[in-house]
Formats: structure tokens, sequence, C-alpha cells
């Protein structure tokens, strides 16, 4: 059974994959709770908001469970995979307001949520969508909520990181698979944090209280047993103070570098808008059918807008947090909505991480796609970064099957500005010496130069 | 014997959930109960108040996370 490397932990049951298309399993030991999340009206209610993805029952038998197996879901698949490490700030806010949507609807059907984990959330259509259906339990009043350490290292703490602190702390969540650890971010978070009442008790306060009790077994002393109840009005209340908590950690955008990006380069309106249909045409000649398009190096999606006419979905990436972040407000209120945006540093993408290095796969695994768009991005990596044209061609190719890209030379601005500080060791760094490595691995079946600069821009097909 | 019994029951009735499999944390658990007693106070003002509100007519929830107009958006 081809079992998914992340799924173990919930002993309820597990996600596979059966002909590439992902199942979950829901064990025996978990199938009253299950019945009872679908007939409380639950299930419906969540989907009907559009906080959970919904699933079909397999009971057709084309479907094999494990020996433990109580029921086999086919959920609503996600094209594409993303963690919270590679998510902007209002990606990881609007995953954690969800989250608490989900547990303030579940409490209201007499559920739970066992566990708090942004790995539960995915994006779809440019909004966060809960995507663990096995993740409730039923709620007992009285019972504390077992997730709330859980909520506060894997939400509140990376989003009060990067308001507070610096916005790149989310990655943190790399070297940290179970979110950032309570005393840490206590530690890294501004004094003036301690005056505001959330931070102050939900990260500050809530660290020290780990630390005191780290010892203690909750047991039946006066100390701690009128502690392990809270009525139900007082969970409610918790989740209420958790929403206001995250609705009011607000992150101000500083200038970056990329911040005037578009006024300081080579275009003039004119040209602009020629690219514009340049990169339309050569996406649209492509023949075959576009189901996920990659744009690296898509700051803040100019691009990617013109991708999502001709394929199912684009993942728009950039290094720079602040466009990342522009390009998901913008596509969560406007559209497109195929549109996903993240953070990456195509030189140093996202590796696996986890247990067995296998948990969460790494940027290149999850990356296959059917178009990879690379424009005015090929010139940071080979001269910037040092890294030879024919190993970046061999990596483009490893990941697609088309790929439209700018060649930018030396004559460009941008490169002028790259070279300006340093020796130039790359004389292969021409536009013969880019074809010459790109037809190692590419067929190159259309070009054109890009109005009012030196620029060319290339349509490629992977040699096979 | 029996005592014990009863006690370890009730001990777990008010401990975990049938399937939860995280460690909750003990001084988390222990936060929560203050946090939350201290929050119920005026989220429940809070609520009175929006009761009062329907009875005039007006709209609006006490909670930040009842349905909104995010989620009427069409796709």
């Amino acid at each position: 059974m081809d079992t998914l490397s992340s799924s173990f932990r919930d002993p309820s049951g597990f996600v596979f994959l059966h002909d590439k298309i992902v199942h979950r399993q829901v064990n025996n030991s978990f199938a009253a709770s299950y019945d009872a999340f679908i007939s409380s009206g639950l299930y419906d209610k969540l989907v009907e908001r559009k906080l959970l993805v919904a699933h079909e029952e397999i009971t057709d038998g084309s479907v094999a469970g494990t020996r433990d197996c109580y029921r086999i879901l086919k959920p609503q698949q996600i094209p594409f995979i993303s963690y919270p490490y590679e998510w902007s700030f209002s990606q990881l806010k609007d995953a954690a307001m969800l989250t608490l949507k989900v547990q303030h609807e579940a409490i209201r059907h007499g559920f739970i949520l066992k566990d708090a984990s942004a790995y539960n959330v995915q994006f779809l259509d440019s909004r966060p969508v809960f995507i663990d259906t096995l993740s409730f339990d039923t709620y007992t009043p009285g019972t504390p909520w077992v997730a709330y350490k859980q909520f506060c290292q894997h939400f509140l703490a990376p989003l009060a990181l990067m308001a507070h602190t610096d916005v790149e702390l989310s990655k943190l969540m790399i070297s940290h698979i179970d979110g950032v650890p309570l005393p840490l971010a206590s530690k890294l978070l501004p004094f003036k944090t301690r005056f505001n009442y959330a931070i102050a008790t939900h990260i500050h306060l809530h660290s020290r209280m780990q630390q005191q009790h780290a010892d203690n077994a909750l047991d039946d002393t006066p100390a701690t047993s009128k502690h392990s109840s809270l009525s139900e009005q007082s969970l409610k209340a918790l989740m209420e103070a958790l929403a206001k908590a995250v609705q009011k950690l607000t992150w101000k955008m500083p200038d970056t570098e990329w911040g005037d990006y578009y006024e300081n380069t080579n275009y003039s309106d004119r040209a602009g808008e020629e690219k514009r249909d340049l990169v339309d045409r050569l996406l649209g000649s492509i023949p075959d059918q576009l189901t996920v398009v990659q744009d690296f190096g898509a700051n803040t999606g100019e691009f990617s807008r013109i991708a999502a006419k001709h394929s199912a979905l684009v993942v728009s990436q950039d290094i720079d947090p602040v466009a990342v972040e522009m390009n998901y407000r913008k596509s969560a209120a406007d559209g497109p909505v195929n549109i996903l945006p993240l953070i990456q540093d195509f030189s140093s993408p996202s590796p696996a991480i986890g247990w067995g290095n296998a948990e969460r796969d790494s940027f290149l695994q999850r990356s296959h796609c059917d178009a990879l768009l690379v424009l005015a991005l090929v010139h940071h990596l080979a001269i910037s970064n040092n890294v030879p044209l024919s190993n970046i061609a061999a990596l483009f190719a490893s990941l697609t099957q088309w790929l439209v890209i700018e060649f930018v030379p030396k004559e460009d601005s941008q490169v002028i500005r790259l070279l300006a500080t340093r020796e130039d060791i790359f004389p292969d760094y021409t536009r013969d010496g880019f074809e010459a490595a790109f037809r190692q691995n590419f067929t190159i079946e259309d070009s054109s130069p890009v109005a009012e600069s030196e620029r060319t821009l290339y349509l490629m097909k992977t040699r096979t | 014997m029996l005592r014990t019994l009863l006690a370890l029951t009730a001990l777990l009735s008010v401990s975990q959930g049938a399937s939860a499999y995280l460690d909750p944390g003990t001084g988390s658990m222990i936060l929560q109960g203050v946090i939350a007693a201290i929050a119920v106070v005026g989220f429940t003002i809070k609520s009175y108040w929006y009761k009062i509100r329907s009875f005039f007519g007006k709209g609006g929830s006490a909670s930040l996370l009842d349905d909104d107009e995010d989620e009427q958006r069409s796709d």
C-alpha cells in the first residue's frame, strides 16, 4: 500500500495513494466517531461553508484498505501541496483563522479538533481549506482543548514573530516541524510584546508555564485537578480570544529591493504591454493541456496572471515575502483564483523534513509541472549565484515539459548592476552560450526579442 | 480499590477525548483554564450585548468565527 510517508501519527486513519490519487482510510477504531461526524451534520456544514475538503466514500471495492479498514474516502484533490514555511504572512494568518472557524463549527455540533497543526491546511482557489477529515473528536463538555499548545506553536508564535520581529522567521518552521517552540518565540519577540495582552498570555506566559510544569503530569493533586476541566462557554471564549489575537496581528510591509521593481527595469508602458502579449502568445502556442504551470521569480505575479488563462493552476513563486504577500492579497481579493503564491528561494528551495526526511516533501519533489515560466530570473541564478547555465538547464529539464524563459544579457541594466561590484568571470554568459547550454536539454521551438530591451524570450521543449 | 477505580475513571472522563493523540502539555492545560476564565467574562457580556442588538433588529454576531461575506465569495 502506497501510504504517504507523512501519515502515521494519528491512529484514527491514514492517507495513501491509489492510482496516483490521494485517498484516506478510516480505521475501525475511529468508526463511531466518523459516523457521528457525518450524521451530526458537521461534515455537511463545513463543506457548505467551504472550510473542509469534500470527499466521497468508495464503497464499490475498487480501492482496497488494510485489515483495520472501516471506510475508504476519496477527498477533493489538492493540485499543489505547500507548507507553512512557504506561506506569506496573510496566508498563514488566513490558515489560522480557518482552523479557529473549523473548531467553532465543530464545538457547535458537539465535536472538537484533535490537533491544530498548520499541515492540516492547504490552499485551494486562493483560500485556505482544512484537509484532515479525521481530525474531529467527540467533545465532552468540561474537557480542555488538547491542541491549544500546538495552535500557539504552529500559528500564533510564527505570526507574532513575522509581525513583530522579522517576516523571514516563518522559516523557523523548516527546522521545527511541530511549530516554533514557545520559549524560543518568547526570547525572539521584542520586549514591547510583553505589554500586548494576547502575546503576553499565549506566548510569554505560556512558555513559562510550559517550562515550570515540564515534569508534572496532570494528577489528582489540588493544584492541578481544578485546571483539568474547562466549561463549554469557557472553551468558546478561548476560541474567540485566539481569533481576536490572530486578527490583531498585522505585518507592516517594509520597502524591499523589489519594492519599485517595475519602475527601475527596462520597460516603457508599451514595451510592458508587448512583453505581456508575447508571453501570452508563447504560452498559448503550447499544444499540450496545461494543468500546473510554475512561475519562478514571479514577483507580484504580473505574468502569472497571464499564465492563469492557459493553465488550471499557476504556482507563483518568489524569494521576496513582500511580493508574495501582495500577490496573495490581490488574488484572494480580485482573483484570478487559480494562482497559488508562495515564498521560495529557487537557489535553495525547501528541503524534505521530518521523520526519515520524508514527512514533508522537498520543493523539487512537489514541483513537476507542465510548463515553467522563468522571466527575469536566469541572470540571478547564473551571475549572482554562480550556477553554470548547463546546470540551470538540467534542473529545469528535470521538472517540466515546456519552458518559457527570458535571457537577460550583459547589456541589460539589471546585469550591469549585478556585475558592477564584482569580477566578470562569465565568458559564456552570452546569447549563443545560453542557447548552446539549453540545447543540451531542450529544443528551441520559438524565440522573439523583447521590445525596448536587449532581452530574448524563448519557448523550449524538453528533450525526451 | 473501588475508590481508586472511581478516581481514575473520573480523571479519565475529564481528560482527553477518545481518539486524541497529542500530548497537550500540563502547563498549557493550566494556562488555558486561566485565560479562558478571564476571556469568558468579556465574551459573555459581548454575547448578551449582541442579543440585545438583534432584539432591536440589528444584525451581526458576537463571534468572529461565524459565517461572513468572505465565505460568500463566488469562485
